[in-house]
């Protein structure tokens, strides 16, 4: 069975406003895929032209190698999890999931058996014959999903399903659906603006932002790696310092930091960078860590946030009054604690491996205050 | 109550309002109610009859009606009539509900609404003569049907009940619209789309997702309806022919021509019965409560 699914040159506009901007996109049979962006980035349209729900401007998306243009929603190989689940709240359990079957003209006998294997995947035997009104959020969320997957979708679309669950359980049904998506081998589309989820159970992640692809890749490459200073700022988090390219050999470059002197990480982006260039070096709180005087950069300590399992600190750089956050792990801020109050001077290092050094020519970035994406001023 | 209207607006005011509320319940409403019961259970006397011998309760009034074959007639035909009109009224005001709750702009829905409320600024004996000339027989909807060349001679839609039907689904059709269009909309959109999205076409998708839903809309709409209807007078009287008498022209008659209050008390409350008996077949049927209608 090919379950995968393939954007060519997909573009969707709405008047004057562009949602989506040509696009195209390869995701593997049996692959969880997730697309990850703020919201009004585009990946809940991207959705819907995948679903049927809307048809693309250009371009044209195939389900298993076939051309979905003019297949209606009710008949694509897909099965949509809504954000708010949707689930028929006048219908039982049962009823919810075998309504696809009963469409389909499946008969009594069969359509029960299938819900009843459906309910013990998602481990809620027993509860067919209630009233969905009647179940928790985790409950509900199970039934969205075997609801889904009574249709047998070669594709499941998933929009933002986990957002309205509280912590806990959001962090258990990560781990249940990624076994769900192991034992059937469907091809997962999930759409979140949670990175933590994002990273944790896909296979690939594709990072939007303005209706534009940013940047495609497995989870540890994208915060490993990031291509683009949105992705850099977006995922995970990151300090960004301000520098001009020395030169770059192979990976490694180096940068003239002004005030901050000499600083060197590792280009990541497809295309080296030109001597001489602006360019911005990235490294991030947990990269960092005290060293000792007169080694890498200085800076006052202005706050201290315990997080439990590790210390952030606010500081900002004595050279540039660029703001530096750093986070340390348990070992770290004991062993530095008392050196690392407010009002402290103290040294920061990190690896060039660790640090990312990406051309520092605009786009979409996003705002330190407010966590909003705004767009670069500065191309 | 008082205690929270006097919390409200003090003591002698509170007094009042209750005051004014009890009378009218009392005077206007339950006093006159009763007044027709009392009617409708004795016979119609000359006045120097009255508080005589022969002045005593008795059920014939209401008997009339079974043995009297033409009335009885009436009533059944006002009965069934009026269940078509409810039926009609409803298979006109569902689709129209659906376009304006889910399917129109917000522009278009308000213009939809106001063409829709436009014509109920006028009187409904005016609506109804209107009727009457587009549906005479050499009115405008005869000629134009001619000028398509659909009919060779004018036909008579006033002979028979067409007319009347007519009349009436355009006289209530706001009164199954409004409730139907209210719980439509509210509706989350995703229901229909999840229902879509797991193979429903729309005709299933409106019989198992949309119409349940519903219910309690549909159910108010058919009751007003066809408490409307059954009670009509102007209608019928206006659109009706000799052969498509309506159940309150009789009781008009017994009242202002026949003279016989007595008869025509009692045909009231047999009308009034019917009524609250198809409101809870209706009810019963749609499984809903005096408490979903009310919403």
């Amino acid at each position: 069975m090919d379950a995968s699914v393939e954007l060519d040159r997909v573009v969707m506009r709405f008047g004057d406003f562009t949602a989506i901007e040509e696009t195209s996109l390869a995701i593997a049979s049996g692959e969880f895929f997730s697309f990850l962006g703020p919201s009004g980035c585009g990946k809940t349209t991207l959705l819907n032209i995948v679903s049927g729900f809307l048809t693309p401007s250009a371009g044209e998306v195939r389900i298993g190698g076939e051309a979905m243009a003019g297949v209606s929603v009710n008949r694509r190989p897909t099965a949509m999890i809504f954000q708010n689940l949707a689930l028929f709240p006048l219908m039982t359990v049962f009823e919810n999931i075998e309504f696809g079957l009963e469409v389909r003209g499946i008969d009594r006998k069969t359509r029960r058996a299938t819900s009843e294997r459906l309910l013990a995947l998602v481990a809620l035997e027993g509860s067919g014959p209630k009233k969905v009104t009647e179940l928790s959020g985790g409950q509900k969320q199970r039934v969205a999903i075997a609801r889904a997957l009574a249709v047998e979708p070669r594709v499941l679309l998933l929009d933002e399903p986990l957002s309205a669950l509280d912590l806990k359980l959001r962090q258990h049904m990560r781990v249940e659906l990624k076994a769900i998506q192991r034992k059937t081998g469907i091809t997962f589309i999930y759409i979140t603006h949670d990175q933590g989820e994002a990273l944790n159970m896909s296979d690939r992640v594709a990072v939007m932002s303005a209706g534009h692809l940013q940047q495609v890749a497995d989870p540890m490459t994208l915060y490993r790696s990031p291509q683009t200073g949105f992705v850099a700022a977006f995922v995970g988090e990151n300090n960004r310092l301000e520098a001009k390219v020395i030169d770059q050999d192979g990976e490694r470059v180096r940068l003239d930091g002004g005030a901050l002197g000499e600083l060197s990480g590792r280009g990541t982006a497809p295309t080296p960078l030109a001597n001489g260039a602006a360019a911005a070096l990235y490294v991030r709180p947990e990269h960092l860590r005290p060293v000792a005087p007169g080694q890498g950069l200085e800076a006052t300590i202005e706050a201290l946030h315990f997080e439990g399992a590790w210390l952030m600190l606010e500081t900002r750089l004595a050279a540039s009054g660029e703001k530096l956050r750093v986070q340390l792990g348990h070992e770290l801020s004991r062993q530095h604690l008392e050196a690392l109050q407010p009002g402290r001077r103290a040294h920061f290092g990190f690896d060039p491996e660790d640090a990312v050094v990406l051309a520092d020519a605009g786009g979409p970035a996003l705002d330190e205050a407010t966590g909003e994406v705004v767009e670069g001023a500065h191309v | 109550m008082f205690r929270q209207l006097r919390a409200r607006f003090g003591g002698p005011l509170a007094a009042a309002i209750l005051a004014l509320l009890g009378i009218w319940l009392i005077v206007m409403v339950t006093l006159p109610q009763l007044q027709m019961i009392d009617y409708s259970l004795r016979p119609n006397l000359l006045p120097a009859q009255l508080g005589g011998p022969e002045d005593n309760w008795t059920l014939a009034n209401y008997v009339t009606l079974f043995n009297n074959e033409i009335h009885r007639a009436i009533f059944f035909k006002t009965l069934w009539s009026s269940v078509l009109v409810t039926l009609l009224t409803l298979m006109v005001s569902y689709p129209l509900a659906y376009y304006l709750a889910k399917l129109a702009s917000p522009r278009q829905a308000a213009l939809c609404i106001l063409l829709l409320i436009i014509p109920f600024w006028i009187n409904e004996i005016l609506r109804t003569y209107s009727w009457f000339i587009i549906l005479a027989f050499r009115g405008p909807l005869n000629e134009v049907l001619m000028m398509l060349g659909l009919i060779d001679r004018p036909i008579r839609f006033l002979s028979g009940d067409a007319g009347v039907m007519v009349g009436m689904v355009y006289a209530y059709i706001l009164f199954m619209v409004f409730p139907i269009y209210n719980v439509i909309e509210s509706l989350d959109d995703n229901q229909v789309r999840a229902a879509r999205d797991l193979g429903a076409g729309t005709l299933r998708t409106h019989r198992r997702i949309i119409i349940p839903h519903a219910k309690p809309g549909i159910a108010t709409g058919c009751i007003m309806t066809f408490m409307l209807a059954a009670g009509s007078y102007a209608v019928p009287a206006l659109l009706g022919s000799p052969g498509s008498r309506w159940f309150t022209q009789i009781i008009y008659n017994w009242f202002f021509e026949g003279g016989n209050w007595n008869q025509g008390a009692a045909y009231a409350f047999l009308l009034l019965i019917l009524c609250i008996g198809f409101m809870s077949l209706v009810m019963k049927v749609f499984k809903v409560g005096l408490g979903d209608i009310a919403k």
